[in-house]
């Protein structure tokens, strides 16, 4: 059995680790050097191990270390880790270059040295994470990269704002890890070791919903879903931007590397209403985020709701695919499974890339406010382009990949008809149907994004301000680049996929389902009916049968009771869109030739001149939905006052209303408000009187020996 | 229940050292600047009402004049404030008399007579994005327009609303097909309008400055043009005055005859206000159905006044020429036999639940609004408001036809839809009962030069239109000071706009019934 | 009922334009014309009636400048038959060019499709409402294929009324600078053809031709209805301009 890949991935932390100690020894600037450079060849090394492994399969479990009481610590190269590690390999390539220069800026003010530390060691806990193959070695990496990334966002301290939010997220994170190791104890509670690799117990069914809860609401704490994620909406926007897109990008895949690890390859879900739960979770992450991320004006703010959002639209996915694991349809929960992981990969890129790119903004214009931006393309044109991209993608339009992964996910949904129970069914279109809204709702939320940004006049931004240095932009450039490419190569990135799911599915089942061999016409047995075949080749559907993939259509069939076939190929749609424009622009030019093009400026009603206060603000484009969904928000009104002269010349009207996050009205509140009354309840005991301590004591000791005597 | 002398007496019991005199119903006096406010508040007390503020510049002197009409009675007062020409300082009555206020703004561009206490001066009449300060056009150095300093500057809207995210979103001043020009600057975060505020004035043409050196005559044609949709209702207003300036007795067929083409007037202005109101919902069958009606009164008009707008119908003294009475009845009758397709329109408007849906509870004005900024006009009668210069302060042949003011409580959209309807089929009646007592005789009196002042009113179709004239010995005009109904009603603009759904603004702008080019003069 | 059968029921009540010399003045006002007049002092004194100095004595003849003429009805005898007056052209007609000649019309395109932009630049209201009434069933502006659009970007004609106030000036001419290519402008009603009674002044500009250049301008105070649709038919060559009555 090779090792290589583990060995390289070993290596990738421990070059990590070393970069940590060097960046403490160096200077402000060099320690950004220096972590641009690990960072950079640690993620290139645990990409190549982890494209190894996908190609080449898992090795065995090795004891790394053997620790007297937290028993052996276990090390190994699974599919799915490696196709996880890939993903975040992806970000924290370009996140690293865009580092170089983005922390110039902070150098005044804050320790370069000490962030450089605390982003080497977070980067060899988050490769190292995917490799731990027992519950401790994973413990261990998981909080450290719980502390790690508090630390980053933390990294602002004076302002108080950001240390709360940092203590925030640390304490929602150690009570998800609570939850987590918890379930994963438990998971492993008839075995004989912690070993993950070992075959799973036979549990009781109390004890398997106990598993699954535990497991998906803790490390949903991670994943961002609700009701557990008002860490999320706080940390995101004061962290640092190259660390809002490694935590965006990279980070909260481990939530969902955490619940498919559990619910998938140890315990695998036995019940249907398991995947329901996981559904409902997260289809109201999705449209709720992307509800709150419409109406947000800060940039990052709004990236950081659109997480929850995008995360909802995975989890939605995983729990179609939860939900055919328990009703034994392996094929469509293959389906859902690639689906949800394909858009949890799409939104690491596209994400780390709107992050970067709100990052250049903020550092370059000074704010991050919508409503105080706009005009942004004529000063920064190449992050514009860039956010462009990262918005379509986002937006999911084709051919760029968000719309392949939303695709994917609408296709599982449909595949409700293959169920009977109609309950699931109903689920099933409920969630597309929360679905649909939040694909149309995200499409506003970037259209106000990037127009409030980057067009129209320009509110506050200064014309002298320069574009972004060459690193920075070549880590945008970078994501840009995968997601196209995750967009248009869709049937790669399914092989890819398919690798990764082999553990669970077996080697082949998310091609079988979503990449028939029919693209490769020689494949024996072909399973296909041959008149089927003949048809698809008329329409040249095996045209990439030549090419290294499995051909550049993803298509699906109905079972039995649906026999239909969908199929999408966003490779061809690229090239046919790209002919297209190409003989459209060609035509048009023709058309025109000779023709003077008259600019004008725009018409503003013969008003002189149009005031930038005259145009949209970014809070009133989004004013309808706001108005629409007032229900969920259910602000509340803090100021509305009128004042007047002279009881008749109104000389203001202030209103303030103020929007608290539905996760954090519904649940943190109340859930701090009963904390804290049970804690000033458990505070009348401390009274001061000796004698009432001593009795304390006392009683505490009967209850314990009265426990002991008992079992 | 008080009368004018009751008020006279106050007057003098109250303020000793003035000089209260009275001639036939008008209190005259001059008073002391410094005890103006006390007097306006001591008349607005009584339900007197402000008809115009009149500011006359010779150079040497500087005087601004009052006038105030009696809300319930005939009767009116005029008081004149001396100011000195060289500090230009008056004490402002907006602070007790807030309908003043646009009168203040506007002297004070005019006239750059500085107000103290009132809030909002500046950017006017003359747009400060174009003009230098203390231009001063009425000022009679002033003479033509090489006198008048351009001067581009940076200006920008007041802006009162504070929210994040709020912004002015601007309509003009060039919108929409065929609408007159004016800016709206409407204040929101997007949906729904907190606030409008009307930026007028684009169409400024300075009739009141183009009028003086003109002869009497000439200025008709300034008057009647002011507003072409009401062209009656403001030359009317202009003849009295000068009629009163020169001690003209109009003869009592001519009297008849300008109230008959008044009432003509109305109900196409009325008909051309229907029409406005359902093309901004969209009713596109109603809207043509009421452009139909609205060209036959036209034609209607045409055929007997040779005009379709009544230009050239009135003369000093009393009408260009006779009419005869055959084609009085023609115009009638034509008029009549519309009123039966009118009120199946009404009716069907009435019927249009959608319709009534997008009219009813928008722009509302309140009673107390409606009094408190003397709202005029079928405007203010919406919002219950009993103001009518025909009843309150009768002119002509109004003083013996007897009709009711028709009024509404709720002051919103549909209320003055249906005072428009009330009031052309209360019109068709007028002109029916004058025509029946149409008097013999001559219609015009042959006027004799003098010099003089005088002040004149009317009801134009849009409300009070009330004018004052200097003439002098030549019988051309010396000053002229114009205040038609619309200039009243703009200034409650704001009060129907605060909150409004954005889709709305066309619809509360028809209902509103305010013509540009009146206002802007 | 229905709005939609309301409509239906009223039937179709667009008229025909008028082509002959004797338009009735309840759709046309008509306009001074050029007459003899028994005596050289008959027409100075005639001449002096008018408060715009559009009619002009030379001898017995008083001619008449159609563009200053602002409707005040005072050249017009109350009675036809009475002497002294001024003859009036009874047609709708009014519409000339540039110096009381040819205006070049837009290219056939036009002739089917034409979007007018109107430009109220001062006007008192009422050319704006003869303008509404082309809309109107009675003239149905549709029809002939011509279109009032909110936008001058999509304007082929800027239909300019009012004397041109010296605070409209710049829209007027954002609104002009703002039209494609090939474009025409149209002076309506007396005020944007010469300033009427308004202007120049103070405050107003002599017409619409002071800030634009106007290539058609259609006198009258305000000019009918029928006399704005022959202009605008005019000026995408629908139809010759045919100023029959300008000087007969």
């Amino acid at each position: 059995m090779n090792q290589w890949e583990l060995t390289l991935t070993l290596a990738a932390m421990g070059l990590c680790l070393v970069g940590a100690l060097v960046c403490l020894a160096l200077s402000e600037r060099a320690a950004a050097r220096v972590l641009a450079v690990t960072g950079c060849s640690a993620a290139a090394l645990s990409l190549v191990a982890a494209a190894g492994v996908l190609a080449g399969g898992a090795s065995g479990d090795r004891i790394l270390w053997s620790l007297p009481v937290l028993g052996p610590l276990a090390v190994g190269t699974t599919p799915l880790g490696a196709l996880f590690a890939c993903v975040a390999s992806l970000v924290y390539v370009p996140t690293s270059l865009y580092t170089t220069r983005y922390m110039e800026h902070y150098e005044r003010e804050y320790s370069v040295r000490a962030f450089s530390c605390w982003y080497c060691v977070l980067l060899a806990a988050g490769i190292g994470l995917f490799i731990c193959r027992d519950v401790m070695s994973f413990f261990i990496l998981w909080e450290t990269v719980a502390i790690a990334s508090a630390a980053l966002v933390a990294y602002e301290w004076r302002h108080l704002r950001n240390a709360r939010a940092a203590f925030v997220m640390l304490a929602m994170s150690e009570a998800g890890t609570v939850a987590a190791m918890l379930a994963l104890l438990l998971a492993r509670s008839g075995s004989e070791s912690l070993r993950f690799g070992l075959p799973a117990p036979a549990l009781t069914t109390p004890l398997a919903w106990s598993i699954f809860l535990l497991s998906f609401f803790g490390f949903g704490v991670k994943a961002g879903l609700l009701p557990v994620n008002s860490w999320l909406p706080r940390a995101y926007p004061i962290a640092p931007g190259n660390v809002s897109a490694l935590l965006s990008g990279a980070i909260v895949n481990l939530g969902v590397y955490g619940i498919v690890l559990v619910n998938m390859e140890l315990v695998p879900v036995r019940f249907a209403s398991e995947g329901v739960v996981v559904l409902i979770v997260g289809a109201s992450s999705a449209l709720i985020g992307i509800l709150y991320a419409t109406i947000e004006d800060d940039l990052k703010a709004m990236l950081a709701y659109s997480s929850i959002e995008n995360l909802g639209i995975a989890l939605t996915a995983l729990g179609v695919a939860f939900v055919f694991v328990a009703e034994h349809q392996p094929l469509f929960a293959a389906i859902g499974f690639a689906a949800g992981i394909y858009h949890m990969a799409n939104h690491s890129a596209y994400k780390a890339l709107l992050f970067l790119g709100a990052a250049t903004i903020d550092v370059k214009l000074g704010s991050r406010s919508m409503n105080r931006l706009g005009g942004a393309i004529r000063v920064l044109p190449v992050t514009a382009a860039l956010f462009l991209v990262g918005a379509l993608s986002i937006a999911a339009i084709p051919p760029f990949n968000g719309f392949a992964s939303e695709w994917l996910t609408f296709q599982a949904l449909l595949r409700s008809v293959e169920l009977a129970p109609l309950g699931l069914r109903e689920v099933f279109a409920l969630c597309g149907a929360a679905l649909a809204l939040t694909a149309a709702l995200a499409v506003t939320c970037f259209v106000k994004a990037f127009g409030m940004t980057f067009l129209g006049t320009m509110r506050t931004v200064q014309p002298t301000v320069s574009e972004a240095s060459a690193t920075m932009k070549l880590g945008m450039a970078l994501l840009a680049l995968e997601c196209v490419l995750l967009g248009i190569l869709p049937t790669y990135v399914l092989a890819a996929i398919d690798h990764g799911g082999a553990a669970i599915f077996g080697l082949g089942t998310v091609n079988q389902a979503l990449v028939p061999p029919f693209f490769e016409p020689n494949a024996r047995p072909n399973p296909l009916p041959s008149d089927f075949v003949a048809t698809f080749h008329a329409l040249g559907a095996q045209i990439g049968a030549g090419l290294p993939g499995r051909g550049l259509v993803v298509m699906l069939r109905g079972g039995a009771a649906n026999p239909v076939v969908f199929a999408m190929s966003t490779t061809y749609f690229t090239l046919i869109l790209a002919v297209l424009l190409g003989l459209v622009y060609g035509i048009v030019r023709f058309v025109t030739r000779g023709r003077r093009v008259l600019r004008v400026p725009p018409w503003t009603g013969g008003l002189q001149p149009l005031l930038a206060e005259m145009t949209y603000t970014a809070t009133g484009f989004s004013n309808p939905v706001r108005v629409i969904f007032d229900a969920i928000f259910n602000p509340t009104e803090v100021e509305n006052e009128r004042e007047t002269i002279h009881e008749h010349f109104r000389s203001a009207i202030r209103r303030k209303r103020e929007d608290v996050f539905l996760a954090d009205r519904a649940v943190s509140a109340p859930l701090a408000s009963a904390v804290r009354s049970a804690a000033s309840l458990l505070a009348r005991m401390h009274h001061g009187r000796l004698a009432a301590y001593v009795a304390y004591t006392l009683g505490t000791l009967l209850v314990a020996l009265a426990i002991v005597t008992l079992t | 229940m008080t009368t004018l002398t009751d008020v006279l007496q106050g007057l003098r019991s109250n303020w000793l050292a003035v000089a209260w005199s009275l001639e036939q119903d008008s209190i005259a006096a001059s008073i002391p600047a410094e005890c103006l406010s006390d007097v306006v508040t001591y008349l607005h007390a009584h339900e007197w009402r402000l008809g115009t503020v009149v500011a006359t510049d010779r150079g040497t002197s500087l005087e601004v004049r009052y006038a105030f009409y009696a809300g319930r009675y005939p009767g009116w007062a005029q008081l004149v404030v001396a100011a000195d020409p060289v500090a230009r300082v008056l004490p402002s009555i907006t602070p007790v008399l807030i309908a003043a206020d646009w009168f203040e703004r506007e002297i004070e561009d005019l006239f750059s007579i500085r107000f103290t206490q009132h809030p909002r001066l500046g950017d006017f009449v003359l747009h400060d994005n174009q003009w230098a300060e203390n231009n001063g056009l009425m000022r009679p150095n002033v003479r033509s327009s090489a006198d008048m300093e351009e001067q581009r500057r940076a200006w920008r809207p007041r802006r009162v609303l504070k929210e994040e995210g709020a912004f002015v979103m601007p309509i003009g001043p060039i919108y929409s097909a065929d609408a007159e020009s004016a800016l709206f600057l409407l204040e929101t975060v997007g949906e729904d309008v907190v606030r409008a505020i009307p930026r007028l004035f684009y169409k400024y043409r300075a009739i009141e400055k183009l009028a003086e050196g003109r002869s009497v005559r000439d200025v008709l044609l300034l008057a009647e043009r002011c507003s072409g949709t009401s062209a009656i209702g403001n030359g009317l207003a202009y003849c009295h005055a000068v009629e009163r300036a020169l001690l003209i007795d109009v003869p009592p067929r001519a009297a008849a005859l300008r109230a008959f083409f008044a009432e003509l007037e109305r109900i196409r202005h009325h008909v051309t206000s229907v029409r406005e109101i359902c093309a901004s919902t969209s009713l596109a069958v109603a809207a043509s159905q009421a452009l139909w009606l609205e060209e036959q009164l036209l034609r209607i008009c045409g055929a007997v006044a040779e005009h379709r707008y009544f230009f050239g119908v009135l003369d000093i003294g009393g009408l260009m020429h006779d009419y005869d009475p055959a084609a009085l009845e023609v115009a009638a009758d034509g008029a009549g036999a519309l009123s039966g397709r009118i009120r199946i329109l009404r009716d069907a408007l009435q019927n249009s639940s959608s319709f009534l849906d997008r009219i009813e509870q928008i722009g509302i004005v309140d009673e107390h609004a409606a009094r408190t900024f003397e709202l005029v006009g079928p405007f203010a009668r919406a919002s219950g408001v009993s103001a009518d210069m025909r009843s309150i302060q009768p002119y002509g042949a109004y003083a013996s036809v007897a009709f009711a003011v028709p009024t509404e409580a709720e002051g919103d959209g549909y209320a003055r839809l249906r005072i428009l309807f009330a009031e052309i089929a209360q019109s068709l009646q007028i002109v029916r009962t004058l025509l029946r007592e149409l008097p013999a005789g001559p219609v015009r009196t042959e006027p004799t030069m003098r010099a003089g002042f005088g002040l004149g009113w009317t009801e134009a179709p849009r409300g009070a239109s009330i004018q004052w004239v200097q003439v002098g010995e030549e019988g051309t005009i010396l000053r002229y000071r114009l205040t038609p109904p619309s200039f009243r009603n703009w200034h409650g603009f704001h009060v129907a706009t605060e909150g409004f759904a954005f889709q709305d603004f066309p619809i509360v702008l028809a209902t509103l019934d305010l013509s540009v080019a009146e206002n802007d003069r | 009922m229905n709005w939609f059968v309301r409509g239906l029921l009223a039937g179709i009540r667009t008229e025909a334009e008028p082509g002959g010399k004797d338009t009735p003045p309840s759709i046309s006002p008509g306009l001074p014309r050029t007459t003899l007049h028994a005596s050289p002092e008959a027409a100075i004194d005639i001449a002096a009636v008018c408060p715009t100095g559009a009619i002009v004595a030379h001898d017995a003849l008083a001619s008449v400048v159609q563009d200053l003429c602002v409707h005040c009805m005072r050249c017009k005898p109350s009675d036809p038959g009475a002497a002294g007056g001024q003859e009036w052209r009874h047609d709708v007609r009014f519409a000339h060019g540039p110096e009381g000649g040819e205006a070049e019309p837009l290219d056939r395109r036009f002739t089917r499709s034409l979007h007018v932009r109107i430009v109220d630049a001062g006007d008192c209201g009422s050319c704006l409402n003869e303008l509404a009434q082309l809309n109107g069933p009675s003239y149905n502006l549709h029809r002939f294929g011509i279109f009032i659009t909110p936008t001058p970007r999509q304007a082929d004609v800027l239909l300019v009324v009012g004397p041109v106030t010296r605070q409209m000036r710049g829209p007027l001419k954002a609104a002009y600078d703002a039209m494609p290519d090939p474009k025409r402008v149209v002076a309506v009603g007396a005020c944007a053809a010469g300033g009427g009674i308004f202007g120049p002044s103070l405050m107003c500009a002599g017409g619409a031709a002071d800030a634009v250049p106007v290539d058609l301008v259609v006198p009258g105070c305000p000019p009918p209805p029928f006399a704005i649709v022959h202009a605008l038919r005019a000026v995408c060559g629908a139809r010759p301009l045919d100023p029959s009555g300008n000087l007969g």
